[in-house]
């Protein structure tokens, strides 16, 4: 099952107190046809579900949705580790399983867990060697173990696979230069959040022209990395400056707009509300899906 | 002995998963996983997800030292963060272990099992497909323990005073324990939380009698009767106690089109009640809120959008067929078993537990004027004024209510929102447009829509059950009208702080039309029901009390307070004295008890209310 090429999908806190609300919230989003759902991944965080372990269930208890981190902690999930969750969850999943990934914030508590602590530019260099060890676990076709020989990873013949049953797209959570020049040479995705863009779409505009010469330089077609898009909040109380927010018609209007204008492959909206997730389900993702077939 | 299966990850998940479902359904102990290919805890974490009850095992490896440049090697805080996620998700079932257990060689014959296992012992065995599980299980004998047969490590969150082990074979299959994985879906209710020591879930009327009966060997637990767990009064979950479930008994179904009659389960919700005979331009009153079930609403009184046009829900019952506290099965109508029909409309929670309604429907319009208007007013206790004349000379197709709660920098936000049957936009505009008075219209949002949609935001409830926790505090009163002196007490009360909702349901038009004597529900002379919620009793009582003097009554469905005086306040005296004479008959011992307990002894000589 290939995700469609533009996606409407959620980012679901994944509370464990409120567990059971975060399973309802998902099963509304695969009931209601919605293309993927979400969750942050931040395995210093007590209050949260392990997110690998969530992914895993919430695979079990849907049918059709995509599933995703938004985005995977490297620096405490191992690549290798992280490579052969993601493809076994691909498979049990029937291939709905897609690999958000990123280079950790919060230094402290990732030390705290274990991990090792990198100044951000090392992150940069950590996460490209990270992917390159992923796309090898994955490939079964090349013979023999993976040797690695990183500044940040090493391995003597370390085994390959399973291998996924679709292609899994790997989307980089990324706004800093490097890391954007990163997700255009070697992602599939890029997956930024619209209330860390200083400027709005000016920002979302500047950043997508950086993974643009990225890809280029790198060979690759600028319509390689699916350009999404986390939007916190969302209702439809009454309008307001704040993006998707107002009636149905409203939140069609603008991620139109997104898709047209600002080059918006995917929307990712952050809610924990069951009725908010069953609306934009039910009255703006096909309304949106329409207009961009017609 | 116990028998578990090896789940070996290189066969297709569909296999995989079949040979779990059928370790499951033959109640075998474990399945142990433990692929060559795939990763263990997601394989395992999905198998747990994709099953209900089987307990699942990975065998755990040795801990190893993280180093940060091995790609391969988990943290293990981080796999122990894993392993608490898990143990939220599917409670007590996924555990990661040294084996506890002996393997045999695939294909081993149910004897070598034995053998293996000695008494006490747990045996694991891969095997080729289903079939061969369920072989195994008949000649082990797995399959003739009894339903109620749990593990030991469910056993061991067993309540005490509870006879497991005598559960009614009709209802073990679906009983829920609290080592049960279904278990948290079914311990909370809306507004609730709980942690009850058994949830039967009878489907039929047969089943509903013999869960009373298991009931009855039970009087020293209490005991909750739950059809959608929307109460507030009813306290339709409980700690350590009982629970019946009709929730399942949800079907709606039109029996006669003439006289637009319908037969609802108790477990329907009102939504759903909507959605099935909207399509016909029929609809029933119930509340304002299309989550909340039949069952509990349906026996106490339902004041809803609808109601100045038909009255109360009880209004329009024209039969409920409902099990005794001893078992019998009855129907109650106006012609059968009048008296129980009497006190069925009103204080039905202790009289039996209803299996069907027979619901009289009533015509409107194919859409119907559903308005929500948000005010903000400088002067709460004349908005309040204002909107007890407006709603109050509405026509009948007219029923607003009211919401508020706290004045924030000594103004207030006023939500009204209601429903004019009408399907003339200018009729409904013209029927809303006393309510603007009120105040500063902030937003607005009025809309033609098919009744069940005024009602039917209510999201659905998933197969994860209520989330609710801790105690809801609650306390209702009946109002004749909204004077300047009661505006002036609930104006102090929203501004005390100690109350986050507070609302006026609009009452009058039909409901007034019935006799006070004519059901267990005798206010028929209120204009309005008041509501006000906080988070303590205590900090809620002084401002409330106050109001109460300019009340008559309460409506039970929302009134927490657990005080005997609440009785009398609930029924006039005459009601109270005709329903504990029926109690007597019905329920001597007082078996239900969990909504407004009718004592049956004691004719206790009507306490004087607050005021
Ligand atoms: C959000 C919300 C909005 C509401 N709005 C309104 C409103 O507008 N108007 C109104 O009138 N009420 C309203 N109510 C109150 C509601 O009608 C009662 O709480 C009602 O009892 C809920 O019914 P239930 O079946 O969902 O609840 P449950 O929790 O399943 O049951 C509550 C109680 O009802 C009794 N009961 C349940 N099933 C049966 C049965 N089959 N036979 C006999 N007794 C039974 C039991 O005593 C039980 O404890 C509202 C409640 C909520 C939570």
């Amino acid at each position: 099952m290939t995700l469609p090429d533009y996606v409407l999908g959620t980012f679901v806190t994944p509370s464990a107190r409120d567990a059971r609300q975060v399973l309802d919230l998902v099963q509304a989003a695969d009931r209601g046809g919605l293309d993927l759902v979400t969750f942050q991944d931040h395995p210093y965080q007590p209050a949260f579900l392990d997110t690998s372990t969530l992914l895993a269930f919430a695979a079990a208890r849907t049918e059709r949705v995509h599933l995703a981190a938004n985005v995977a902690n490297l620096p405490l999930r191992p690549p290798a580790v992280l490579a052969r969750a993601a493809a076994s969850l691909d498979i049990l999943s029937g291939g709905r399983f897609e690999l958000g990934i990123g280079a950790g914030g919060f230094p402290d508590a990732i030390a705290a867990m274990g991990g090792r602590r990198l100044t951000p530019g090392q992150g940069v260099e950590a996460l490209r060697e990270g992917i390159g060890i992923i796309r090898q676990v994955w490939d079964t076709e090349t013979r023999g173990g993976i040797r690695v020989e990183g500044t940040y990873y090493r391995a003597a013949g370390m085994k390959r696979g399973p291998r996924p049953v679709h292609d899994i797209g790997i989307w980089v959570g990324a706004y800093k230069p490097r890391m954007l020049a990163l997700t255009g040479e070697l992602g599939d995705g890029w997956l930024p959040s619209w209330s860390y863009l200083p400027d709005g779409w000016a920002s979302y505009a500047e950043m997508n022209a950086r993974i643009d010469d990225a890809a280029a330089a790198a060979g690759r077609r600028p319509e390689q990395v699916r350009r999404m898009l986390n939007v916190m909040g969302g209702s439809f109380g009454p309008s307001s400056d704040e993006l998707l927010s107002g009636p149905p018609r409203v939140w069609v209007e603008q991620l139109l707009e997104a898709r047209h204008e600002h080059r918006v492959d995917g929307v990712l909206l952050a809610t924990d509300d069951l009725a908010t997730t069953e609306r934009f389900a039910a009255e703006v993702a096909p309304a949106v899906r329409e207009q961009l077939a017609a | 002995m116990e028998l578990g299966l090896v789940l070996d990850g290189s066969r297709p998940p569909s296999e995989l998963l079949e040979l779990a479902q059928a370790a499951e359904r033959h109640r075998l102990a474990m399945v142990v996983v433990d692929p060559d290919d795939l990763d263990a805890w997601t394989l395992a974490v999905w198998i747990a997800g994709s099953t209900d009850t089987i307990p699942v095992v990975v065998p755990a490896e040795p801990d190893v030292e993280p180093v940060p440049t091995d790609p391969a090697t988990p943290y293990p805080q981080v796999v122990a963060h894993a392993a608490r996620s898990a143990d939220t998700l599917a409670p007590g079932r996924l555990t990661r272990t040294e084996p506890f257990w002996v393997r045999a060689e695939a294909g081993a014959p149910a004897p070598a099992l034995r053998d293996l296992a000695g008494a006490d012992g747990t045996v694991v065995v891969e095997v080729a497909d289903p079939e061969e599980v369920a072989r195994l299980a008949r000649e082990l004998g797995l399959d003739e323990r009894p339903a109620t047969h749990r593990s030991p490590a469910v056993r061991a969150r067993r309540r005490p005073g509870i006879d497991y082990d005598g559960v009614p074979a009709s209802l073990a299959e679906r009983a829920v324990e609290p080592g049960d994985p279904g278990y948290q879906a079914v311990s909370s209710t809306y507004l609730r939380g709980g942690a009850p020591g058994l949830v039967l879930r009878p489907r039929t009327p047969e089943e509903v009698a013999d869960a009373l009966a298991f009931a009855s060997r039970h009087r020293h637990l209490p005991l909750g009767v739950r059809s959608a767990g929307h109460g507030i009064s009813g306290r339709s979950t409980n700690r350590g106690g009982l629970v019946v479930d009709v929730g399942a008994m949800d079907e709606v179904t039109v029996i006669d089109r003439a006289s637009r009659l319908v037969r609802i389960g108790p477990g329907a919700t009102w939504k759903k009640v909507a959605r099935t005979i909207g399509p016909r331009g029929w609809a029933i009153t119930s509340g304002d809120y299309g989550g909340v079930g039949v069952g509990g609403l349906a026996t106490a009184g339902g004041i809803g959008l609808l109601s100045r046009e038909q009255g109360l829900t009880i209004d329009r019952v024209r039969a409920v067929e409902l099990v005794l506290a001893d078992g019998q099965q009855v129907r109650a109508s106006a012609t059968e078993n009048p008296d129980l029909f009497w006190a069925v409309r009103g204080a039905g929670a202790s009289f039996g537990v209803a299996t069907a309604f027979e619901i009289e429907a009533g015509p409107v319009s194919r859409a119907v004027g559903f308005a929500q208007l948000v005010l903000v007013v400088d002067d709460i206790a004349d908005a309040l004024v204002t909107f007890g004349e407006v709603a109050s000379a509405a026509p009948r197709d007219t029923t607003v209510f009211l919401v508020t709660g706290r004045p924030q920098g000594g103004r207030s936000v006023v939500q009204l929102f209601g429903v004019v049957d009408s399907d003339d936009g200018e009729v409904v505009v013209e029927r809303l447009n006393p309510f603007v008075r009120l105040g500063l219209l902030a937003q607005q949002d009025v809309r033609l829509v098919p009744y069940a949609d005024a009602i039917g935001w209510a999201p659905d409830v998933g197969p994860e059950g209520h989330h609710g926790f801790g105690e809801p505090v609650s306390r209702s009163a009946f109002v004749d009208a909204v004077t300047p002196a009661l505006a002036r007490d609930a104006a102090d009360l929203l501004r005390s702080g100690a109350v986050h909702f507070f609302q006026l349901r609009t009452m009058g038009g039909a409901i007034a039309d019935v006799d006070p004597q004519a059901t267990a529900f005798a206010h028929r002379h209120a204009a309005f029901n008041v509501a006000a919620m906080g988070s303590s009793h205590d900090a809620l009582r002084p401002g409330w009390e106050r109001v109460r003097q300019h009340a008559d009554g309460l409506y039970l469905s929302f009134e927490t307070d657990t005080d005997p005086a609440r009785l009398a306040d609930a029924f006039p005296p005459d009601t109270l004295a005709r329903l504990r004479e029926l109690k007597r008959r019905y329920d001597p011992e007082q078996l239900l008890r969990d909504n407004f307990a009718i004592d049956p002894a004691t004719p206790v000589a009507a306490q004087e209310t607050l005021s």
